[in-house]
């Protein structure tokens, strides 16, 4: 795509600001609109936007492709590590075993929130392993 | 009111998939039909409360199962759209042409 | 040319049944809230401890249809690295692992 000084100049500023707002969707998805899909979303959206500005090869340094196929599978496996946690505390696949058991230090939320995380991690690394791979111009 | 809106986004997507011989431009119809879809849920979901469903308001709360039930839904239809360009690059990259009706030609030649 | 008139009718004519289906099953009034809604607004923060009513049904009440929507990434992912892979022709990093 031909470089201008405007898209070159807006993309590096906004960049950064969108991936942040993809984090503050993750992290605030039990109490505020929001969660693991949304927030996913939105970090992909933030990386699509470095590859049409900038190139593929100049946003490919910053996110290798390996590097995101195995965060992937790695957020993938977590999911069900998580969910195994929730077997071994007595509630059933998935289950949050703080929902009924009052822990002091870990707040009610509890297996949620790592969840959402982790799904968040995951479609995000996800579609933007899509996206990268059909920009590609050979 | 709005249904009819709705109606109308499912029924250009429909024209799109069928009339038009390009084939991107009918992976697209497909794309606008699955939004109309998702927005048909989220707005009858929306029809029996005032304000989202989050804890700690004294409002009536809309009914959330629609719109968790969609979030799957989007996701879905985003992987469906990305298989099926890809095999449309695949089919471009065979037969040199995007226009439906030639692939169809060209492929009944090349089983004789 | 009476090929393409008589496919433009025909697609003329899914559509109008599609529009009269639409019609006639959008219009009126419609019953407008279900059973279970009570039921989740009323236990739902209290069962899975999320605040947000969606994140308690995606990841208390219905947490294997999200489980099923990871894997259906993971596949779709795998397809389409799969497929653009093959069509360059050469191996230059290592697939989904």
């Amino acid at each position: 795509m031909k470089k201008t000084t405007i898209l070159d100049l807006v993309s590096r500023k906004l960049a950064p600001f969108m991936l942040l707002f993809g984090f503050y969707l993750l992290a605030y998805g039990h109490t505020s609109p929001g969660g693991g899909f949304q927030g996913g979303v939105v970090i992909a959206s933030g990386v699509i936007l470095l590859v049409v500005a900038q190139g593929v090869d100049s946003a490919e340094s910053l996110f290798p492709s390996p590097a995101l196929s195995r965060v992937e599978t790695l957020a993938f496996l977590l999911f069900i590590g998580a969910g195994l946690t929730g077997l071994a505390a007595g509630m059933g696949f998935l289950g949050n075993p703080f929902a009924q058991v009052d822990v002091q230090a870990v707040p009610r939320v509890g297996i949620v929130l790592v969840l959402n995380l982790i799904i968040g991690i995951e479609v995000g690394s996800g579609i933007s392993l899509i996206c990268l791979r059909l920009f590609r111009e050979e | 009111m709005v249904w009819l809106l709705i109606g109308a986004i499912f029924l250009t997507g429909l024209w799109g998939v069928m009339h038009k011989a390009n084939m991107v431009k009918k992976v697209m119809g497909l794309s606008i039909a699955n939004s109309g879809i998702i927005l048909l849920f989220v707005y009858y979901g929306s029809l029996s409360g005032d304000t989202a469903p989050i804890e700690g308001s004294d409002r009536v709360m809309v009914d959330p199962l629609p719109q968790a039930l969609m979030l799957t839904a989007i996701v879905v239809g985003v992987c469906v759209m990305a298989l099926a360009l890809v095999l449309v690059y695949r089919l471009y990259l065979k037969f040199g042409t995007l226009d439906m009706r030639e692939v169809e030609l060209k492929s009944w030649k090349l089983h004789d | 040319m009476k090929h393409r008139r008589l496919l433009l009718a025909a697609e003329v004519t899914v559509l109008a049944l599609t529009a009269l289906f639409l019609f006639g099953a959008l219009r009126g009034q419609h019953r407008e809230s279900s059973d279970i809604r009570g039921y989740i607004i009323e236990r739902g923060s209290e069962e899975t401890g999320a605040l947000n009513l969606v994140t308690a049904i995606y990841l208390g009440y219905r947490a294997f249809d999200t489980l099923g929507e990871t894997i259906v990434l993971l596949i779709a992912v795998t397809g389409v690295l799969y497929f653009l892979m093959s069509a360059e022709g050469k191996h230059e990093e290592d697939d989904d692992t």
